[in-house]
């Protein structure tokens, strides 16, 4: 359990964990929105160093984003591989079939490889600094303008909390049934896939149980505490819109220009 | 099976800022054939010790030695399978582990796990069942019907059905009743005796470890704080004050005593029947 970077948070005090979550999550997807308008090795550079700055204020080591990368290696690369071979243009470097390296293939091969690791540093940021809950309580606050449109946002995002709040919990569940049954003389991800198969039964059916008997109680907790969704509840989380947020817009609608500038057109 | 410790330390996720050392520096010896008891604050390490005796986790540094298997950080874990059959582990909550259909098959499945035959396990299963006091009509019945005493029961016989050498307790009366602890301690010391187990058990219950065990040792903060028999280590009340730590309710007595009215135990009282002898003998001589 312990090499899931990606989705964890680290208690801090920088800049960046200072940060409104409702800025942080926008700017996260605004970002990854802009991603996309690089389109040279400039804008490429500017994107890169830029998210290296944010990675430096948020005081968290550069070894934390890489091994957040490192789960999602074969998928990039696999992609990166596809836009090798089948993208045509600039000089032909070697051919079979419908296959072909060309110098455009090369090129676009990289920025590809340059976006996923872009988009993944800084989803990464916003999860290593923001805490589960913040983030939910941050999409509550985003969400809200739909209720007109008769979405149920309270309920949605106390779905999320619950979820996010019980991952730790059931990740430790995790960690202890495996720990009984492998006392009992079960042996995790050996054999053959039969075997290894067959082993899930004795951790999933307890992990369910578990699950459902937690739920169960804390539903009744909550009824019996007089739980009302909605309308004219207050927040123990209240969200503060402070100066840091407001520069950190004005420094991304920067980069966007400077981007904007900076693309082939 | 004697169990050696030389300077184990253990690092909960190392090289993480998560990074936790949950033991420093531990060498102890739990001889063959024991009832130690392992005693502490919570948080002090107990469960994460109890778990290098299986080879769940393994030394962040230091080698642990049982009977002549060695657990060094780089043992392999195909080498610990055997380990798994001869120490037994009933963990804290242990209930959290049952999942067959039936209590029976459930008890049967570390056996199982282990090479015996069906027909081996299942009648090892009812043996067992017995054994911890199982009524016979529950056997077929599903073990998430039971109550959470007898699914405590039902994962107890478990372990017990893979026969183990070394019975390790975490744990094992939390949240039961008083008559069903005192049962359940009775039937781990009644193992004892007839097959001559090396019992650790972790427990808060000072009066068990007073009635029961012969070997204490005492851990703090991850670090072993001292180890003795159970008449060394509640020798001195006020140095198990400053250590967050009980006394068993005869010795807590029988301190009491000493202080407000002219009684001397030259021996610290550990069990009733203790207390009970001195305070005779005590009167007798006062006339
Ligand atoms: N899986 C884990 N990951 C990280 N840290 C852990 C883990 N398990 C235990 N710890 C830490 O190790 C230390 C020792 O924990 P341990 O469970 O061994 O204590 P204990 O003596 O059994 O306590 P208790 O009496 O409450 O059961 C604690 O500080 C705990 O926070
Ligand atoms: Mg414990």
């Amino acid at each position: 359990m312990n090499k899931i970077i990606l989705g964890r948070y680290i208690p801090g005090a920088s800049f960046v964990h200072r940060l409104d979550p409702r800025s942080k999550l926008i700017l996260s997807f605004f970002f990854i929105v802009v991603i996309f308008f690089a389109n040279n090795v400039q804008s490429y550079l500017l994107l890169g160093v830029f998210t290296l700055f944010c990675v430096y204020l948020s005081k968290i080591s550069l070894a934390f984003f890489i091994k957040g990368v490192r789960p999602l290696i074969w998928l990039i690369l696999f992609t990166v591989v596809l836009q090798i071979f089948f993208t045509r243009g600039g000089q032909v470097y070697w051919q079979f079939g419908p296959f072909s390296v060309t110098h455009f293939g090369l090129v676009n091969g990289g920025f590809v490889f340059c976006r996923f690791v872009l988009i993944i540093f800084m989803s990464t940021l916003l999860t290593l600094t923001t805490a589960p809950l913040e983030i939910a309580s941050a999409l509550e606050a985003l969400m809200l303008p739909l209720k007109k449109f008769k979405v149920p946002v309270y309920e949605i995002s106390l779905m999320i909390s619950i979820a996010l709040r019980f991952v730790p919990t059931l990740m430790d569940e995790t960690e202890k049934i495996m720990n009984a049954q492998r006392s009992r003389g079960v042996n995790f991800g050996e054999g053959s896939l039969i075997k290894q198969l067959k082993a899930v039964v004795p951790l999933l059916i307890p992990l369910f149980v578990g699950a459902f008997n937690r739920a169960e109680d804390l539903a009744t907790a909550m009824e019996a505490r007089g739980y009302r969704g909605g309308e004219g509840r207050t927040k123990y989380r209240v969200h503060f819109w402070k100066r840091r947020d407001t520069l950190s817009c004005v420094l991304f609608g920067l980069l966007t220009l400077l981007l904007l500038f900076l693309r082939n057109w | 099976m004697s169990i050696h410790f030389k300077n184990v330390n253990y690092i909960y996720q190392q090289a993480t800022p998560f990074e936790q050392q949950a033991l420093f520096d531990i060498s102890l010896t739990i001889p063959s054939g024991s009832y130690t008891a392992i005693i502490g604050h919570t948080g002090s390490g107990k469960s994460t010790l109890l778990q290098h005796l299986n080879g769940l986790l393994k030394p962040t540094s230091g080698q642990i030695t049982i009977e002549k298997q060695i657990i060094t950080p780089t043992t392999k874990n195909k080498a610990l399978s055997s380990l798994r059959k001869q120490v037994g582990i009933v963990f804290q909550f242990p209930e959290a582990q049952l999942f067959e259909e039936t209590v029976l098959k459930d008890i049967a499945f570390g056996p199982k796990n282990f090479g015996s035959s069906e027909q081996e396990a299942t009648q090892l299963a009812r043996q067992m069942a017995h054994l911890v006091n199982l009524p016979e009509e529950l056997l077929e019945k599903s073990p998430f019907e039971l109550s959470g005493g007898q699914m405590r029961r039902v994962a107890i016989a478990g372990i017990l059905a893979m026969e183990p050498q070394v019975l390790v307790l975490d744990e094992p009366t939390a949240g039961l009743d008083p008559r069903g602890r005192a049962e359940i301690m009775e039937i781990f010391q009644a193992l004892r005796i007839k097959q001559h187990l090396t019992i650790i058990l972790v427990t808060h219950q000072m009066d068990d470890v007073a009635r029961y065990a012969n070997h204490v040792i005492v851990l703090e903060k991850g670090r072993l704080l001292a180890s003795g028999t159970p008449t060394e280590i509640f020798s001195d009340p006020d140095w198990l004050r400053t250590h967050h730590l009980a006394l068993p309710q005869a010795t807590r007595f029988a301190s009491a005593l000493q202080k407000k009215s002219g009684f001397e135990f030259s021996k610290m009282p550990l069990t009733e029947e203790e207390l009970a002898n001195q305070l005779v003998q005590q009167l007798g001589k006062r006339g």
